[in-house]
């Protein structure tokens, strides 16, 4: 059967304006709402609520890796001390830091493959010191950097020592 | 003189690579567009770590504390008294006590377990350690009892 083509050649014009134009105002919306947000991480920290009593440490539990943080009158790191050793002050001392834990997971390594899970590392820092210096501390504790960039983790463990007063 | 018209069809502009293009950046837009960081407050200077990743798997039920300073237009600090940001409303720590106590009961009417809240702390750099510490023992005091924190930096870039 033949069927006749009925429709002449004229093309169809569609309309364009009104898709251009909520495209648009999309665009400009988008860009407007755009915030430029740095990419955030974040720690997990508990707080003991009591005192620490020295009870607490039982035979099967390791003490908590200490690390005492000193500020100066401006709320700026002037002593870094690991279980005791003073590790010093600025950027060379959380590299002391993360050096002096490397050295101690090792150690624990070699008492039981699971001691390094269970260890606690406890931050007691001057009420004054710029929070920055935390971050930096449960930073050289939690681990270091790897080839391309792949964290190597050491401790996840991270606990607040009770507050010390201003 | 005398000038003749010319007979000549309207010209016609092809829309199609506009079109596209502008296609193209709406979607760059949308996707790195990240809706889910509403929580946090421009006015909170993080501290950098490289180590500070996000978590991963996204925390499902969680709260985030803004915590740090009114700034001036070049960043400096205006006023040392700190405060917790939430929404346009600032309040400072010793005023923060009944919003914690709404925070937990707003928890515990849905449903959920307080020990699976996590308290996300956006706190300043400069803000003094203690106050962090005194701000976590208020989220654990009696009828608020939160459990779990996490303190938020911003991501260092690797050298």
């Amino acid at each position: 059967m033949k069927i006749r083509n009925r429709v002449s050649g004229s093309k169809i014009q569609l309309d364009m304006t009104p898709m251009i134009d909520v495209v648009f105002q999309l665009m400009i919306f988008f860009m407007c709402t755009l915030k430029v947000i740095e990419p955030e991480g974040d720690f997990d920290i508990s707080m003991p609520l009591g005192a620490p009593s020295a009870a607490a440490v039982t035979e099967a539990e390791l003490p908590p890796f200490k690390v005492r943080m000193e500020a100066d009158g401006n709320g700026d790191l002037q002593a870094l001390y690991f279980n005791g050793t003073n590790l010093g002050s600025g950027d060379q001392a959380f590299a002391r830091l993360n050096s002096e834990v490397f050295r101690a997971i090792t150690a624990l390594q070699a008492i039981g493959p699971d001691q390094q899970e269970k260890q606690e590392v406890e931050i007691d820092p001057d009420y004054a010191l710029h929070y920055r210096n935390i971050i930096n501390a449960i930073g050289a504790c939690s681990g270091r950097l790897g080839q391309n960039g792949i964290p190597v983790r050491y401790i996840s463990k991270i606990k607040f020592a009770p507050r010390r007063e201003p | 003189m005398k000038f003749k018209p010319a007979n000549v069809a309207p010209a016609e502009l092809d829309m199609t690579p506009m079109i596209d293009i502008v296609f193209q950046l709406i979607t760059f837009f949308m996707v790195i567009n990240k809706f889910d960081q509403d929580e946090a407050d421009e006015r909170v200077f993080l501290p950098r770590d490289s180590l500070a990743k996000p978590p991963a798997v996204q925390r499902k039920d969680a709260f985030v504390l803004n915590f740090g300073f009114i700034r001036n237009v070049d960043k400096s600090i205006a006023d040392n008294t700190p405060y917790l940001f939430f929404g346009d409303e600032r309040i400072t720590m010793e005023q923060v006590r009944p919003r914690l106590r709404q925070e937990s009961q707003f928890y515990q009417t849905i449903g959920t377990k307080l020990e699976d809240v996590t308290v996300e702390i956006r706190a300043d750099a400069d803000i003094k350690s203690g106050m962090i510490q005194e701000l976590i023992q208020m989220c654990q005091e009696k009828d608020i009892e939160f459990q779990r924190f996490a303190l938020k930096a911003t991501q260092a870039a690797v050298p």
